[in-house]
């Protein structure tokens, strides 16, 4: 339930900032060959990461995410819960 | 000039008792961004004048476009060089791996719709602290506390004084107080690097190829980076950083060394290096820190920019010119704030400004490891890597704050000001 939880957010984010279509996030899928996420989107994808679990991803560990995979399993060794839906509720999409 | 614009260039538009911390380029740029916007401020700067001697900064494309709105660029231009290239040299021969125009061909200007300058730091800070107006501008004040009431922050400085405001920005710098208050830590990290520093006539670098430019002479577990200032480019600014000491010890960020260690750190190097190096007098070592991403750049009424914020090294040259982007970013969103609701202002500011900076920050991380290669395989990426570079790192100086305002919903900048 958990890692479910945690790839919705995910997924979300991935949307919400790259344009990433929901059916392509799988753990399995690799940020730059699989969803076209370079290493600059990839920061973008992080900082908005941490503001919807709220925690903080230090440089020297995402820069070793390959998947979406590692990102959830790094976000529940970090202890995150579900995420706060209210923050990103009211959201607008462009 | 009509009336109300008058009303508006006093900066008496909204009520809001503002304060700034730390009259740097941040400070500075923010008071001068929030006047644009019908809001005056007050900045508070711990030193009791702004001259400090022997600093150099380079202002690029992303921070002099907002200057230059101002009506301020003519100024910056009249007291700058602008570098006739970009150059990356090997450290012990000298010879050129990489050269792009920035001045030649008028290549840099044409491309991102600004200049580059090469600039004494005071001389920017004299600038824009004369458009401002030495009213309002509070010298030798230095914070040393901070306390939050129901509907004010009280400020308290080492002088004495206690001022009231409705609003503070900590704009002071990678070690700032402020941060501290607002995060409850010391978020500043040590790099594992640190600099000898110094401004050098040109006519005391004999040995110097191509001292106009801007150049990188690249070597193992060092660089020196340096480029001409002033009007006629007649003085060198330059950046030297060793990959040492692995942990800094002292509570400051700057410690006397005995004379010769900072040329010896250079031994062997390319005799232009060394000479330069030489002929600075201050044997000084400057550690360079860089503050830890952070989930929050505000608490209450207090909200941070600028390498407070997101301090990084400099070895983009985007310090003082990401500071500059925060500056103008911040002052529109705090004219479109409520006055007795400044969170969501706040929110909207670092989401407007944390993945960039954060990417300015962790490249700049990068390209230090670059920057230091020892000869071997390594090296051969890095110097096909520096080719390009004009294009790879466009997206740094081709950013314009008022088109990423209009990008997250808010009102860009008119230039009623200048009218």
């Amino acid at each position: 339930m958990q890692q479910d939880t945690v790839l919705a957010g995910l997924t979300e984010v991935l949307g919400d900032v790259a344009g990433v279509d929901p059916a392509d996030v799988t753990p399995e899928a690799r940020f730059g060959d699989d969803l076209g996420i370079d290493s600059l989107m990839l920061v973008e994808v992080v900082v908005a990461a941490e503001d919807r679990f709220g925690l903080v991803i230090a440089d020297d560990d995402w820069s070793r995410f390959v998947t979406a995979g590692d990102v959830i399993a790094y976000l529940e060794r970090a202890g995150t819960i579900a995420p706060a839906g209210p923050v990103r509720a009211d959201a607008t999409k462009n | 000039m009509p009336e109300q614009q008058l009303r508006l260039a006093d900066g008496s538009g909204t009520g809001l008792r503002v304060a700034i911390i730390g009259a740097g380029m941040g400070g500075l740029s923010l008071a001068l961004a929030l006047r644009e916007r019908g809001m005056a401020a007050r900045v508070f700067e711990q030193a009791p004048e702004l001259t400090e001697i022997g600093a150099a900064i380079a202002l690029s494309a992303n921070a002099i476009r907002e200057f230059a709105r101002l009506g301020l660029a003519d100024d910056l231009a009249r007291m700058s060089t602008v570098p006739t290239e970009l150059i990356y040299r090997h450290w012990r021969d000298g010879s050129r791996i990489a050269a792009h125009p920035v001045r030649k061909d008028d290549w840099y200007v044409e491309r991102f719709g600004a200049p580059y300058f090469g600039i004494h730091r005071a001389d920017v800070q004299k600038i824009l602290s004369a458009a401002l107006g030495a009213e309002h501008l509070h010298l030798g004040c230095r914070l040393v506390n901070i306390v939050e009431q129901p509907d004010s922050v009280v400020l308290e400085f080492a002088n004495g004084r206690v001022e009231h405001a409705d609003l503070v920005v900590g704009a002071d710098g990678v070690r700032s107080t402020v941060r501290r208050w607002v995060t409850g830590a010391d978020d500043a990290v040590y790099s594992g690097t640190s600099a000898f520093r110094g401004i050098v006539p040109v006519e005391n670098l004999p040995s110097l190829p191509d001292p106009q430019a801007i150049q990188f002479w690249m070597g193992p577990d060092a660089h020196l980076l340096h480029y001409a200032i002033g009007p006629g480019g007649e003085a060198v600014n330059f950046f030297a950083v060793v990959a040492t000491p692995p942990i800094w010890m002292d509570e400051g960020s700057v410690v006397g060394v005995q004379e010769e260690v900072p040329v010896a750190s250079f031994r062997g190097w390319h005799p232009a290096v060394t000479e330069m190096i030489k002929a600075a007098s201050s044997p000084v070592r400057w550690g360079l820190f860089t503050v830890r991403p952070l989930l929050h750049w505000y608490r209450g009424r207090v909200v941070i920019l600028g390498d407070a914020a997101h301090g990084m090294l400099p070895h983009h040259g985007q310090g003082a010119n990401t500071t500059i982007e925060d500056a103008f970013a911040l002052a529109a969103l705090l004219a479109e704030a409520k006055p007795d609701d400044l969170e969501p202002a706040f929110a909207r500011f670092q989401k407007m400004r944390r993945a960039r900076t954060r990417k300015i920050q962790r490249s700049s991380s990068v390209t230090s490891s670059l920057l230091h290669l020892p000869d071997g395989p390594a090296v051969l990426a890095r110097n096909e890597k520096v080719t390009r570079v004009p294009e790879e790192f466009a997206w740094i100086h081709e950013y314009d704050v008022q088109q990423a305002l209009r990008a997250a919903g808010a009102v860009p900048a008119g230039n009623a000001v200048q009218a």
